[in-house]
């Protein structure tokens, strides 16, 4: 049994205590505070108005569009990139040989910025750009300024570009962890392989799909930067994340308490969605038979 | 997958009226680097080269502090007994999956209150410590022995000796791994350098590449040269590492 060493265990720990008062026990008791003003930034009067700012945003349109554009993302960003993920995983693992550079190749996209991303997209479907100017030949027209539907579509599939690498490798380490003999014994058996991958390797995979379902969910709740480049939350508001609302209101309407506010909201909003999620994704686990 | 990369290097180097034209433009030219850096026909050039210098710079101060403080943290939450420990466990997890959009606001009026609107200073210390890291760390640090950390005491050597000269190269491959995360992570960070950054003194190149979406929207071919800038110093960095990366992956992920 060692000794306590008080003294030295605090001062190994001192940076992060003074980092944690300072950039997040002051700014969260702050935000609670200003969530209660009409403070705007620049005036130099602040009024206490009560739970007055949570009442206006409730009735919002920008809160409502932020509330159901992040489970739209959801639905489309959470199947798409589960696909893509999955599809490298199970690539990379049938590969005989150069599986790491393979997946050092799928990765690259995580190191893209936002920024980068939203002018590539932005040049691939302007008007007379290289999509657009392909798919005319089927009549078809994209455009992320005026169909809200594409917008969410285009900005899904940004992300999971971005993504699926990352996930593909958790993916991909999980499938290392089934044990080869379950296959061959069922290849026996006459099994298709469509029937052999939902009944065998999802549910030997769960543990990896678990952590891998809730990054992507957790990313859902967290959009912005593709939406600033690119729609700035349109049209019509069919864009408009959460973070987006917050950004406009505070930064660019200078309504620091009002967003204040609007972000305590989306806080508690995202996190029940994310605790529900998470529940329904374990009770799906035990059905497997997994913790 | 690469191709979106793909596409954007050989914009950055196509004849301005073959920019976003086609799947792979057909003719080339130097003209949107030469355009980047002299400014072309405004005569105004953006500072892009001093801006990928304050991304490098702010990016690198904010990481290594990252990692300093994370593996202190770590070091004591692992290998050293102290009152208040449990508690201490138990709110990292908690500041881990917090919301950061409410800290957002509060953070930005704090260091503008303390007079840091426009320096480095606001953009590297609000994240001058991981959660994530700290809790990597801690999970690997728990699993090096202590009999080892034991003989080096013997030996005379202080915690933080033990810390710098034992347990960090014995981590090399999870170090690794947490370094290129809050690289990548910091490298392309938007929305707080955005706010904090009022001029060019500070302004990083993904700060500088956003803002100038609207103004450069009829020269694409220079953005993607800035783009190329912007996202080639990452790809040389991770290819470096990635045979520590996959090894600290597979520890990463158990």
């Amino acid at each position: 049994m060692k000794r306590y060493n008080n003294k030295l265990g605090w001062a190994f720990i001192s940076p992060y205590i003074i980092f944690t008062i300072i950039f997040f026990l002051i700014p969260l008791v702050w935000s609670f505070w200003l969530a209660l003003t009409n403070w705007n930034l620049i005036s130099p009067s602040i009024k206490f108005i009560g739970l007055n700012n949570f009442w206006v945003a409730i009735r919002s349109s920008g809160v409502h569009e932020a509330f159901w554009v992040s489970y739209e993302f959801l639905i489309l960003f959470v199947p798409i990139s589960l696909c893509f993920s999955m599809i490298i995983a199970i690539l990379v693992n049938k590969l005989p040989k150069f599986r790491g550079l393979f997946l050092v190749a799928f990765f690259l996209p995580y190191l893209s910025s936002g920024v980068v991303t939203s002018l590539i997209v932005k040049g691939l479907l302007s008007s007379n750009g290289p999509i657009n100017t392909f798919l005319g030949h089927f009549g078809i027209d994209l455009d992320i300024q005026n169909q809200p539907f594409t917008a969410l579509l285009v900005i899904s599939i940004m992300i999971a570009w971005k993504m699926s690498g990352y996930y593909g490798l958790i993916l991909f380490s999980g499938l290392g962890n089934i044990d080869k003999e379950i296959y061959e014994a069922v290849s026996l058996d006459g099994i298709t392989k469509w029937k052999q991958f939902w009944k065998i390797t999802v549910p030997l995979l769960y543990p990896s799909l678990y952590t891998v379902l809730i990054l992507a969910i957790g990313t859902c709740f967290g959009v912005f930067t593709e939406v600033y480049q690119l729609t700035g939350g349109g049209p019509n508001g069919a864009t408009n994340t959460w973070q987006m609302q917050i950004y406009k209101d505070a930064f660019e309407n200078l309504k620091s308490g009002y967003a204040s506010a609007e972000a305590l909201i989306a806080a508690v909003i995202t996190f029940l969605s994310i605790t529900v999620l998470q529940k329904m994704i374990e009770k799906w686990g035990k059905h497997y038979s997994w913790n | 997958m690469i191709y979106p990369y793909l596409y954007m290097l050989l914009n950055s180097f196509a004849k301005w009226t073959d920019v976003d034209k086609s799947f792979i433009p057909a003719h080339y030219t130097l003209r949107s680097w030469k355009w980047l850096f002299s400014g072309g026909s405004t005569g105004l050039a953006e500072p892009w080269l001093a801006a990928l210098g304050h991304t490098f710079f702010v990016t690198t101060v904010s990481v290594l502090f990252m990692m300093v403080f994370s593996s202190m943290a770590a070091y004591a939450l692992a290998k050293i007994r102290f009152r208040g420990k449990k508690f201490i466990n138990g709110f990292i997890i908690f500041q881990m999956f917090f919301p950061a959009m409410i800290l957002l606001i509060p953070q930005f009026l704090e260091v503008t209150k303390v007079g840091w609107s426009d320096t480095f200073k606001a953009m590297i210390l609000p994240t001058a410590v991981s959660m994530w890291a700290i809790f990597m760390y801690t999970n690997f640090f728990k699993a090096i022995p202590d009999s080892l950390i034991e003989a080096a005491k013997l030996d005379g050597a202080t915690d933080l000796q033990i810390l710098m000269k034992i347990v960090i190269p014995m981590s090399k491959s999870i170090t690794t791994v947490i370094f290129l995360f809050l690289y990548t992570e910091r490298w392309t960070t938007l929305l707080w350098d955005m706010i904090i950054s009022k001029s060019n003194r500070t302004v990083t190149l993904n700060v500088l590449l956003s803002s100038m979406f609207g103004p450069y929207g009829s020269y694409a071919g220079p953005m993607y040269a800035a783009s190329v800038m912007l996202t080639t110093p990452l790809i040389i960095l991770f290819l470096i590492f990635s045979r520590n990366f996959q090894k600290g992956m597979q520890f990463a992920l158990k």
